[in-house]
């Protein structure tokens, strides 16, 4: 039979289109996830590898996440929408593989949407995996919460944010899960998976990923994984989405709680010791970041104490330039009041009405002259220079503001100070003495109990003695436990007065009834360490008078903003800004946070 | 996969609904007959008599109504029905359909990259895949061959050629569904069998022996991770062994004379369970029968039977009838009870193997490591003989083997002794009771009917899925139906259009008739009312919870044209067929033998809206030669 010329066309076109479909697979075949060897892959997909290619720059280019796309001929959106209305479904209906699928066509189509990889990840991670009940299960989950957003970062590898989620997830969601103790273990064997952490590029053989026990640990990869981020964001990637001393914090803090969490698992000897001692390193290296702030400037957290010094050292030239001037100056302003201003100043707070309550909070703001309202008051051969430094003060103390604003978003000074105390030699004998007390009254061996827990108080007591702060610490939540134990086993309800954690008990009472006893410790804690160098033996036996610290220009112990009552810590420093007003007055930062005084009329020169 | 109370229905209980005739298939069918012959002819008369006059128009009629009866039906021949089956077929390779093979062979290739082997299921990812790509693409090619043909013939004149020779209207329209149903079968044979050896092949894998240890005279092992997974074995002194099952499946692992150790193929990864249901009750914390489990605060998921049949349409019912997990509680009187019937010892000789897809809550955390147990009894439901529990730990979302020995003690009148199982615990016509409870306090056990079942053996995957394949080509047959119907007296384009609203809306049906039932008065659902009141409350903004903002009068006129507007759409849709219900796939997707009595509703199903959509699409046809 002859083929007509329209045939044999057509069969030719259908044959160059069937032979065509020969290379469209081999170049298009994407790289296996796992796979590190050469040659596996289309060829786009090998390129990639080898050249690091990206997608517009953004990250790896996946061929079938490119056709799908142009497979919606424009349409993406509502097959996106579609998707995700029935990755809900398949949610509902507890059809996890399907839904799982179902994630996975929906990031071939918003490949580059950080969000997408962001939310179902933690749908998986989080929500997901607690529908099972074998734990193994719930870990398997786990895992591929994580494995979908180490994809994501595969494909954006210019998003810190990813990388920042990346870690947090291997830290929190195995290490402080109810299970963690099984997650950790699980991870700890999981060799299929460290194959692809190191496929990802995370050194998971080196010893900064290995813990103790010489096999990888959940919470070093996370510090590894926010490390890569930070490596991004160094490298002039802006960071978009993550405020940064959240993001920059992280990182360290890994490190810190693996170093508390192989304590917890009963590492308790020189292991332990030098782990705390590198995430000390850590966080001061974290302390020395260069961090933008909201106010255009940049801080860096460990500088506090310098901050702190400088300010203090103006405030002190300032106050031998000005003399008294400050007092003269409230003196002649209190004179202009009108007599209901001054009635409603001269009432004691919780007796004012409305009306007084407004009045004063109008009338005390303006009593308290500021930097430059003193300077411009003094003698006119002396202006200039008081004015110079009134403004040099100023800026100084809202440098100081701005820095301890951003170290109370992490509680910079008590971790800073965990990792000096946890690493101190008596720390790990009190913990190592302490569970070994524990091992031996499980033993029921009271005796070797009973010693070993005295022994561990008189531990405790010296590191108390060094680091007050550490009475209010989490960790010290396992020794009031064991105190309880040592009661039931000596069969005592009360403690003798000389016994050596009486102050602990004290601190603990007191921070149970009041939990700002927690920001005067770190205050006091501060003021030691930064102020006037690391005391040997200061602690609760020099408090300062009247709970107050010395320096009145001490930030911390006259910052509101550490207060949980704003009314109250208004109030207590408007009564301190009273007391002291000639000797140290107002500044502008101080201004803001000045509002009533102490209801007797006049400041109470210092 | 949690089935609903009308998987479960025999042939004759899906036809006739004993205690429920109302409900029945049997009475719809013919209620949607009688309907349509009636309206039918009602239109006819009334087409006829604009024509020609009132009287004329009757008889015109009624000489469609006597040459149908007289003529055209003793008339009909399989020649020429086979001959215009023929036409039909060459036309649609004309037209090219066959192009439908080759896009579903491009998207197998391609599905490689959109499929994940290493899911904990894949095979219910690729069978769902096969089945739904196979499905769609035979919808859309019947919707597109079936409805251009007859148009096209009337359009060119060519249909006068065709009646002349003569074939009747009859042997026309049913000649074009045969023929169209032909060529559906040639492109549905080679789809069915690339995704035969697509999906066999897709999931096909073997291990290599990773370690082996001797302990105490077993070798033990492990193999290498293939496909997101890895077996551990155990071997017997012939060297053979079979792995531990994994994500259902297992390897014989076999070792050679000089000390080589083969994995084999998997084994049990694609079949087709063949499960004996029972009847499920529960007891309540007082050990008092209950109507469901309890609830522990799952979300509604959906689906279900909301009754078809004149019920509906009489408002006989008006929720839907859906089988979701009911619970029992640990270390309380709860119990869930499954009673089975007609069970034959020499079936089970070696005793009784069940499986269980049991779900598990937890109250409290408690103990991580260990699941939450349960255990299982059998009990005689004549004499209250009980064997001694079996403990088993629950396993979520996987099958989970148990196995009730012939051979086990138990109670029987107070006295523990050694029972047999089918002579102490089965009754004499074979019925007998399995007890599931909860032993952990504060933990519970969810459960529905399907989810414990005796494995009375295994049909296999090929058959399995040709039985879903043939579920497909019924829907395809009806959808062609309905096209040819419609493209005898529409054009092409506006009967494809009809066609697919009928099936679109026939898949619908379970939303109308929620709608239906949400609207009747005291009804505390509340989805927004029927079309006109929710086009208001959507130019209003109006949230479709809150109360419909009208005064009285307009409101209740609004609501009462809504009423009916929306009980004629719920009538129109029951009488449509619900293609989604008459797929089958989910059960080869989960293993599970598709039953037979399934495959018989639905092609009955199919043969019947065969049946009617020739009638129909014969009466207009010939009402068109007449006029013409």
């Amino acid at each position: 039979m002859n083929l007509s010329g329209s045939t044999r066309r057509k069969l030719t076109y259908v044959l160059i289109i069937a032979l065509l479909l020969v290379p469209l697979y081999y170049l298009g075949q994407p790289l296996e996830a796992a796979s590190t060897e050469a040659g596996s892959g289309g060829r786009l997909a090998q390129l990639r590898a080898r050249y690091d290619l990206s997608e517009g720059d953004l990250g790896d280019i996946d061929p079938a996440s490119a056709s799908m796309r142009l497979a919606t001929l424009g349409m993406r959106g509502i097959a996106a929408t579609m998707l995700w209305q029935k990755s809900h479904a398949y949610k509902r209906r507890q059809e996890w593989e399907r839904f799982t699928a179902t994630l996975n066509q929906i990031a071939l189509l918003q490949p580059h949407y950080e969000n997408v990889w962001e939310h179902q990840a933690h749908n998986l991670s989080y929500n997901v995996s607690v529908e099972f009940d074998d734990y193994t299960q719930r870990y398997d989950w786990v895992r591929r919460g994580l494995e979908y957003l180490m994809k994501g970062v595969r494909q954006n590898r210019k998003a810190p944010r990813l990388y920042w989620q990346t870690g947090w997830f291997f830290g929190h969601k195995i290490g402080r899960a109810d299970e963690k103790v099984q997650f950790r273990d699980l991870f700890r064997k999981d060799d299929d998976f460290h194959t692809v952490l190191a496929g990802e590029g995370i050194n998971i053989d080196s010893a900064e990923a290995r813990g103790p026990d010489g096999r990888p640990d959940n919470w070093l990869v996370s510090r590894l994984w926010h490390n890569r981020g930070y490596d991004l964001v160094d490298g002039g990637v802006a960071l978009r989405g993550k405020a940064p001393v959240p993001f920059y914090s992280a990182g360290p803090l890994s490190h810190i709680s693996h170093s508390s969490a192989i304590e917890t698992e009963g590492v308790l000897d020189e292991r332990a010791k030098e782990s705390w001692m590198r995430s000390d390193r850590d966080w001061n290296t974290f302390g020395e970041r260069v961090v933008p702030t909201t106010w255009n400037t940049t801080v860096r957290l460990a500088s506090l104490g310098d901050r702190v010094r400088r300010a203090n050292e103006l405030k002190t030239k300032f106050g031998e330039m000005i003399g008294d001037l400050p007092q003269k100056i409230y003196d002649e302003r209190l004179a202009l009041l009108t007599a209901e201003e001054r009635q409603a100043i001269d009432t004691p707070e919780k007796d004012r009405t409305q009306e007084q309550t407004q009045i004063a909070q109008r009338v005390v703001a303006g009593l308290f002259p500021s930097y430059t309202e003193i300077a411009r008051a003094m003698p006119p051969d002396q202006r200039l220079a008081a004015l110079d430094l009134a403004d040099r003060l100023a800026r100084a103390e809202e440098e100081v503001m701005q820095v301890e604003a951003y170290r109370d978003q992490i509680n910079y000074t008590y971790w800073e100070i965990r990792c000096a105390g946890e690493q101190d030699d008596d720390m790990i004998d009190a913990r190592r003495l302490m569970y070994d007390a524990e091992q031996a009254l499980k033993q029921a061996n009271l005796d070797e109990a009973i010693k070993l827990f005295d022994q561990s108080w008189l531990k405790w007591a010296a590191i108390f003695k060094k680091y007050p702060i550490l009475m209010v610490d989490v960790a010290s939540e396992d020794l009031i436990d064991s105190l309880r134990r040592y009661q039931q086993v000596l069969d005592n309800d009360e403690f003798p007065d000389d016994f050596p954690l009486v102050e602990f008990i004290k601190t603990r009472t007191k921070y149970d009834a009041d939990p700002d006893e927690f920001l005067r410790l770190q205050a006091r804690q501060f003021e030691e360490r930064q102020i006037r160098g690391k005391p040997e033996g200061a602690g609760p036996d020099n408090p300062p008078s009247n709970g107050a610290p010395e320096s009145n220009s001490s930030p911390e112990s006259s910052e509101p903003a550490e207060s949980s009552d704003p009314v109250e810590s208004a109030a207590e420093t408007s009564e301190e800004a009273a007391a002291g007003a000639p000797a140290s007055p107002s500044s502008p930062a101080e201004e803001q946070r000045v509002s009533e005084p102490n209801g007797e009329g006049s400041p109470e020169p210092k | 996969m949690i089935l609903q109370p009308e998987d479960f229905w025999s042939f004759s209980q899906w036809l006739l609904r004993p205690g429920a005739f109302l409900e029945s298939a049997l009475l719809q069918g013919i209620a949607v007959a009688i309907f349509l012959m009636i309206l039918g002819l009602l239109f006819g008369y009334l087409v006829s008599a604009v024509r020609y006059g009132p009287v004329e128009g009757f008889y015109a009629v009624a000489r469609v109504v006597r040459e149908f009866v007289t003529k055209d039906l003793p008339q009909m021949r399989l020649r020429r029905i086979g001959a215009m089956a023929r036409l039909a077929i060459k036309e649609a390779l004309r037209r090219k359909v066959l192009v439908v093979v080759g896009v579903f062979i491009v998207a197998l290739l391609l599905a490689g990259w959109y499929l994940d082997p290493t899911s904990n299921d894949p095979g219910r990812l690729y069978v769902s895949f096969v089945l739904t790509a196979t499905n769609y693409l035979l919808i859309l090619l019947a919707l597109l061959v079936s409805t251009f043909s007859i148009p096209q013939d009337i359009k060119s004149r060519t249909i006068y050629t065709i009646v002349t020779k003569p074939v009747n209207a009859l042997e026309i329209v049913l000649g074009r569904i045969l023929g169209f149903a032909a060529v559906g079968t040639m492109l549905l044979v080679p789809m069915g069998v690339a995704s035969y050896f697509f999906v066999s092949r897709g999931l096909q894998h073997s291990h290599e022996v990773e370690e082996v240890e001797d302990r105490a005279g077993e070798l033990r092992g492990s193999t290498s991770v293939e496909l997101g997974h890895s077996h551990t074995f155990q071997l017997d002194e012939d060297g053979q062994g079979l792995t531990e099952l994994q994500r259902g499946h297992r390897h014989l692992v076999t070792r050679s004379s000089d000390n080589e150790f083969t994995v084999g193929p998997a084994v049990g990864l694609l079949r087709g369970r063949q499960p004996i249901y029972g009847s499920l009750e529960f007891l309540d914390r007082n050990g008092n029968p209950a109507d469901q489990g309890l609830n522990v605060g799952y979300e509604d998921i959906g689906g279900g039977y909301g009754a078809g049949g004149l019920a509906r349409l009489m408002g006989r019912v008006n929720r839907r009838d859906v089988y979701q997990h009911g619970y029992v509680e640990g270390g309380a009187l709860t119990a869930a009870i499954y009673s089975f019937g007609g069970l034959d010892p020499n079936q089970f000789t070696d005793g009784l193997p069940l499986e269980l897809s049991l779900r598990a809550f937890r109250t409290v955390k408690g103990d991580i490591v260990t699941g939450v147990r349960g255990t299982l009894s059998v009990r005689n439901p004549e004499t209250r003989a009980e064997s001694q529990p079996l403990t088993f730990i629950v396993k979520e979302y996987e099958v989970d083997q148990q196995f009730i020995p012939v051979k086990l003690r138990g109670t029987a009148g107070d006295v523990v002794k050694d029972l047999d199982l089918f002579t102490d615990l089965v009754t004499s016509d074979g019925r007998t009771e399995i007890v599931v409870r909860c032993i952990d306090s504060g933990q519970y056990l969810g459960m529905t009917q399907a989810d414990l079942y005796i494995r009375a053996g295994d049909s296999s995957f090929a058959w399995n899925l040709f039985k879903a394949y043939l579920d497909l080509w019924l829907q395809m047959l009806i959808v062609i139906s309905f096209g040819v119907m419609f493209s005898t007296f529409l054009s092409g384009p506006v009967a494809l259009i009809a066609t697919a609203v009928a099936v679109l809306l026939g898949m619908a049906a379970e939303w109308v008739f929620e709608l239906s039932a949400s609207m009747t008065p005291g009804s505390r659902r509340n989805l927004g009312g029927g079309p006109i009141e929710s086009l208001i409350r959507l130019l209003r903004q109006d949230a479709m919870t809150t109360d419909f903002d009208l005064s009285t009068v307009p409101r209740v006129i609004i609501q009462g044209i809504d009423r009916v507007t929306v009980y004629m759409l719920d009538a129109v849709a029951t009488a449509l067929p619900n293609l989604p219900k008459m797929n089958t796939s989910e059960f080869v997707a989960n293993g599970m033998n598709i039953f037979g009595a399934l495959v018989g509703r639905h092609a009955t199903a199919a043969v019947c809206y065969l049946l009617l959509a020739v009638m129909v699409g014969y009466f207009f046809l010939k009402t068109r030669e007449v006029a013409g």
